[in-house]
Formats: structure tokens, sequence, C-alpha cells
């Protein structure tokens, strides 16, 4: 019994900080997003921060599933019950509180993907991949289908806008503002739970079986991170939402999956700060070159390919190899662990 | 009584072309062990060779079919050669790197033809009538083409040299390897062979369904469809399913309206996943 507390204890003892480098930098730049409005008025630059920070949250969905190796696809699918959620709760009920309102939009998606946890995450692999798929078709043919609840092929328009301590958020910085809020609590939520579990998760990444053989119930974990991963994709579901105004099918397209992994893998799946680099490269760079909507995916499927087979730690992979490479290079720094090897890049397979 | 049997044979139409895109899908997870995202991407530019072909160029329709089959083919070699075999051995990169392709593919067809669907109808008009039920002949010609295509390719695989050496490949790589088959040779092969069925598909439907760069998403859904419910990597699985996944639609879309069809298909879907990963007629699953 004593045996079985001491291996317990061991990775407590070992956890020195809960959060590293990577963490802290990412929260901070999440959180200088509440300074935008502030130190600007221009609307592209508050509609592109909303754009981006929305993007990245969403991404975090994919993060933390990509933390045991499972792709996941389902990330639109929690979007939706979470906007939908807040949209009802809104609409129906009158319900305008943002904290009231983000709290039902983590807590339903997380509780809606406990029974699908279940069912789905006994599958690996491919066909985790494929049954994710398939879920957030199912999703996108439920809002078309429950026209009595969603609204069906019109949505849910008109909502009242969000209040915070009954002030009304209407505005462009406000709508910022509430956006900036879910990011932030989305990001610190992914950015404790991956990192207090992270040896965990990293055990499953490596071999689940062995994990699991060593006396680790995986599947908790999983059902675990799967539920956190829905709870903070409908965190970014009522960012949309309240962006739009409206809630409809057409935010929560399937292929729009492929956009969440894109930012996930191109920022680099091994950090937190992955997603987020990636969302605002890749939100900035559709803007920047004109490829509003048409051309974007090339550019998207272009930057998969070339990171999958030539830089596979994405940019903040490439970025702390250039670093380490640095440091290296210049004799007079003092060998000392860098904080970016806290996290060490992820994706190059053993 | 005429509308049951009309529909029914709409559903046997579209049960072979979604057997020509599942017998494809299914081919490239038996033996490659990938699952191909840009296999929709593959029926659109069927579509669009096939209407350059015989609508710019003005080469007679069944010229410019073989044409699509053939440059779906090449492309799908190349592909499958430069960089899916880099990568062949994981199966998330092989995912991302076929998601990226179908993107640049349907990325380079808006560029090339814009966003709206070209003008391109079937060269063949007209309808076959028996009592009362009416069937298109264009309908008629895609049923006989697809059946002929199955049933080339259940002969390739059963019959002929180079499928025993590709269902041996899928059964032990490694073995298959010791034994003298070539993986450089038969993999981009087999995937070629894939991706020209879907050109044919697409060459032969999108005159009939419509042509626009964006239709291969629900083809890929539907792929999936099939494919999953025969059971990953099982040819005959994809066969059936194929049409029972046609039947279901078209009943569906006559009967109920909607996309409730696709939903009940899809729940059917996910819950065999979860109960029988296999799928219907899949016996022994490639290790995914």
């Amino acid at each position: 019994m004593s045996n079985q507390a001491s291996i317990r204890r061991l990775p407590q003892a070992r956890r020195p900080a809960l959060l590293g480098g990577y963490e802290w930098a990412t929260l901070g730049l999440v959180g200088f997003a509440f300074a935008v409005p502030v130190l600007t008025r221009n609307p592209q630059i508050l509609s592109q921060t909303n754009l981006i920070l929305i993007a990245a949250t969403a991404a975090l969905g994919v993060y933390i599933m990509l933390r045991m190796d499972l792709m996941s696809f389902a990330v639109p699918a929690f979007m939706a019950i979470g906007g939908y959620t807040v949209a009802v709760l809104s609409l129906k009920l009158g319900v305008t509180d943002v904290i009231l309102l983000g709290v039902a939009a983590f807590v339903m998606p997380a509780l809606c993907a406990v029974p699908l946890g279940w069912l789905i995450l006994r599958l690996k692999g491919v066909y985790f991949v494929l049954v994710t798929f398939v879920l957030t078709e199912i999703v996108q043919l439920l809002l078309f289908e429950a026209t009595p609840l969603t609204g069906g092929s019109n949505g849910l328009v008109g909502m009242p806008a969000v209040t915070l301590f009954g002030i009304e958020l209407m505005d462009n910085s406000q709508v910022l503002l509430t956006t900036a809020g879910l990011a932030f609590a989305g990001f610190t939520i992914t950015a404790l739970f991956t990192r207090y579990f992270r040896y965990e998760f990293t055990a499953i990444e490596k071999n689940d079986v062995l994990a699991e053989s060593l006396g680790l119930a995986c599947w908790r974990y999983k059902a675990l991170a799967f539920s956190v991963a829905a709870g903070v994709s409908g965190l970014a579901g009522f960012a949309l939402v309240n962006m739009l105004l409206t809630a409809h099918p057409t935010s929560f397209a399937p292929m729009s999956s492929v956009s969440y992994i894109t930012y996930t893998i191109v920022g680099g799946k091994g950090a937190i700060l992955g997603t987020l680099a990636g969302a605002a490269l890749l939100v900035t760079a559709t803007d920047l070159f004109a490829l509003k909507g048409e051309l974007s995916p090339g550019l998207f499927g272009l930057l998969i390919i070339v990171v999958t087979l030539v830089a596979r730690g994405g940019v903040i992979g490439l970025a702390a190899k250039a670093a380490g490479r640095l440091r290296r290079a210049s004799p007079a720094a003092p060998a000392r662990v860098a904080p970016i090897a806290a996290v060490p890049a992820r994706g190059v397979k053993s | 009584m005429d509308n049951l049997i009309a529909t029914g044979l709409i559903g046997i139409s579209l049960g072979s072309q979604y057997a020509l895109l599942a017998l494809g899908f299914t081919l490239i997870f038996g033996i490659l062990g990938v699952v191909n995202f840009a296999h929709g991407g593959f029926y659109v530019m069927g579509g669009y060779v096939a209407y350059y072909c015989s609508v710019v160029l003005g080469l007679p329709f069944p010229v410019a079919v073989l044409a699509a089959t053939l440059a779906t083919a090449a492309l799908g070699w190349l592909f499958e050669m430069i960089i899916l075999e880099r990568v062949i051995e994981d199966h998330q990169a092989t995912l991302m790197v076929t998601m990226g392709f179908y993107l640049v593919m349907a990325t380079a067809i808006l560029l090339l033809f814009g966003p709206e669907s070209p003008e391109f109808s079937f060269p063949i008009t007209g309808v076959w009538r028996a009592g009362g039920a009416y069937v298109p002949y264009a309908n008629m010609v895609v049923i006989g083409v697809c059946l002929a295509a199955i049933v080339f390719v259940y002969w390739l695989i059963y019959r002929s040299g180079i499928g025993r050496a590709m269902r041996a490949m899928a059964e032990d790589r490694a073995v298959a390897s010791a034994l003298g088959m070539r993986t450089r040779a038969l993999f981009p092969f087999a995937f070629a062979l894939a991706t020209g069925l879907a050109g044919l598909t697409g060459a032969l439907v999108t005159p009939i369904l419509a042509l626009a760069p964006h239709v291969g998403d629900p083809v890929l859904a539907f792929s999936f469809l099939t494919v999953i419910l025969g059971g990953l990597g099982s040819v005959a699985g994809a066969t059936v399913a194929a049409f029972i996944v046609g039947m279901v639609e078209a009943y569906a879309a006559v009967y109920l309206g909607g996309s409730k069809g696709a939903l009940a298909l899809f729940v059917l879907v996910l819950l065999i996943l979860v109960v029988r990963p296999q799928g219907l007629l899949g016996r022994e699953v490639r290790r995914a």
C-alpha cells in the first residue's frame, strides 16, 4: 500500500512549477488583448484581434487532444453546442450576464462530451479521426433539422448584447473585451489542465498501452481531456456567436475543423504558444494577402504539407531550434537549461 | 409503385457511383493504411478535366472521360511518389498531407476555372420509359460504366498478379516486401488506381449532378460513410455499403425530405464505428 502511495506522490514531488515559460508567455499575450481597445480605436485592428482570439481558442480543442496523440475534428461540433446554448439562453430565457453565459458555454459542451467520450474514446488513430469527423457532420445536420430549438437554416438571430454587472457590452471594443475574456479563460484552463497532467498526457502520447499496463487509467484522462477540450471549444463558440450576433449552422461547418487543426499544427503542437502563434500568423496572412475566403484554403493546405514534411514542430518548434542554436553558437552565454526546453518541441516521432 | 421503382433505380445509380469512390478509398486504406482526405479533390478534378476536354477542346465525351481518368491517376501517382511516400509510416502525417493536398487542389481548381459552375451537361439526353418508371439514359450509362469498372477492379484485385501482390502488401507489409513485392512500385500504383477511379466517377457524374470547385466536400463525407459502413479496407464491404447508402439516400430524399436520410446514415455509422469498428463485412481490420 505504501508502495502505491509513493508512486502516486512521485510526480507530485517533481512538479517544480505548474506553469512553464511558454504558458506564461501565452497568457501574457492573450491578456494583452484586453489593452488593445484602450490603445486603438481602429475597427480593422479590433476585428482582426477578435478573429485571432476566437481562432486560437477554438484551436485549443485540437491542441488538448493532440497532447494524447488524438487528432480531433470535433471542435466545430462543440463550438456549435456552446454557441447555441448561449443563443438559446439569451433569446428564450433572457439571460445576458456574460459570466453566467460563459459558464454555460463551457459546461454544456463539456457535459455533452462525457457520454460521447465514453462512446468514442475507445477508438484510436484513424478511427478516432473518422468518428469525430462523423460527429461534426451529425451536429451540423441536427442544427438544420432541430428547427424549434435552433431555428434551422435561419439560425437564431437578434440576440441582445451581453452584460457585465448590468453594463451592456455592445460596441466593437466591448465585443473584443468579451472575446478577450473568453479567450483568456480558455487559455488559462487549457494551460493549467495540460500542465497539471503533463506526465500523464505524455505517457499516453508516447505509448498508451504501456502507460495503461504501468497502472495509468488512460480512459479517465482521455475522457477528462475530451470534456475540457469540448468546454474550451464551447467558449470559442460563444465568442463567435457574440461577435456575429447570430448563431447559424454555417459558422460551425464541418470543414472549418481543418482550419483549427491547421492553426495548431502550423503553429506547433508541442506548446500552447503554438496555437496562438498559428492562429495569429494564419489569420493575419489570410487578411494581409487579401486572401479573403476563397484562396486561403490553398495557403493553409500548402503550409500543412510543408510543416508535416520538413518542420514537425511548427513555427514554435523552429523558433525553439533556432534559439537553441544561437545559444550554443555564443560562447559567452553560460550553459544553463533554457526555459524553452521545459517543454520539448514534440512532433518528431521517436 | 412506379415511383418506388424509379426511386430504386436512382438509388442503384447513386450506389454505383458511391461504390467506385468507396472502392478507391478502401483500396488506399487497405493497402497503404492511409485515409485519403484528398479523395473528393480527385473527384472534382476528374469532373473539370472532362469538362475542359469535352467542352473547351471539343473532344468526344468518352475521350474526355478517359483523359480525366488518366490525368487523376497520374496526379495520384505523383502525389504518392513525391509527398505521401515520405511519411507513409506515420498515420497522422499521412492524414495531414492528404488533407493539405485536398485544400491545394480545391484552390487550384478555383483559380483556374473560377467559382461558378461551368456549363457542362451529359451528351446523351432522353429518358427510358418502362411502364410508369422513367430512367434518364445518362444514369443508365453511368450505371453501366460504373459496374464495368467495379468488375475490372475485382478482376484486378482477385485474379491478377498485381492484385495478389497488393493483397499481400495489405496483409503484412514486412513479409510481403521480404518475399519480393516491390513496395515502391505497388504503393503508387494502388494510389493511382484509386484516384483514377475517383476521377472517372467525377467525369461521369458531375455533368449529371453539378460541377463546382466545392463539390468534393460531400463526396468525402459520403466516401467516409460508405467505407466505415462496409469496413475500412474491405472491398466487398465497400461495394455492398455503397448500394445501401445509395438506396437510403434516394428513398429518404423522396419520402422523408431534407437531410433526415443523411442524418440517419451518419448516426448509423457512428454507432457502427463504436460497436463494430471493423464495419459490416470487414473481418480483420488493419491496425490503425
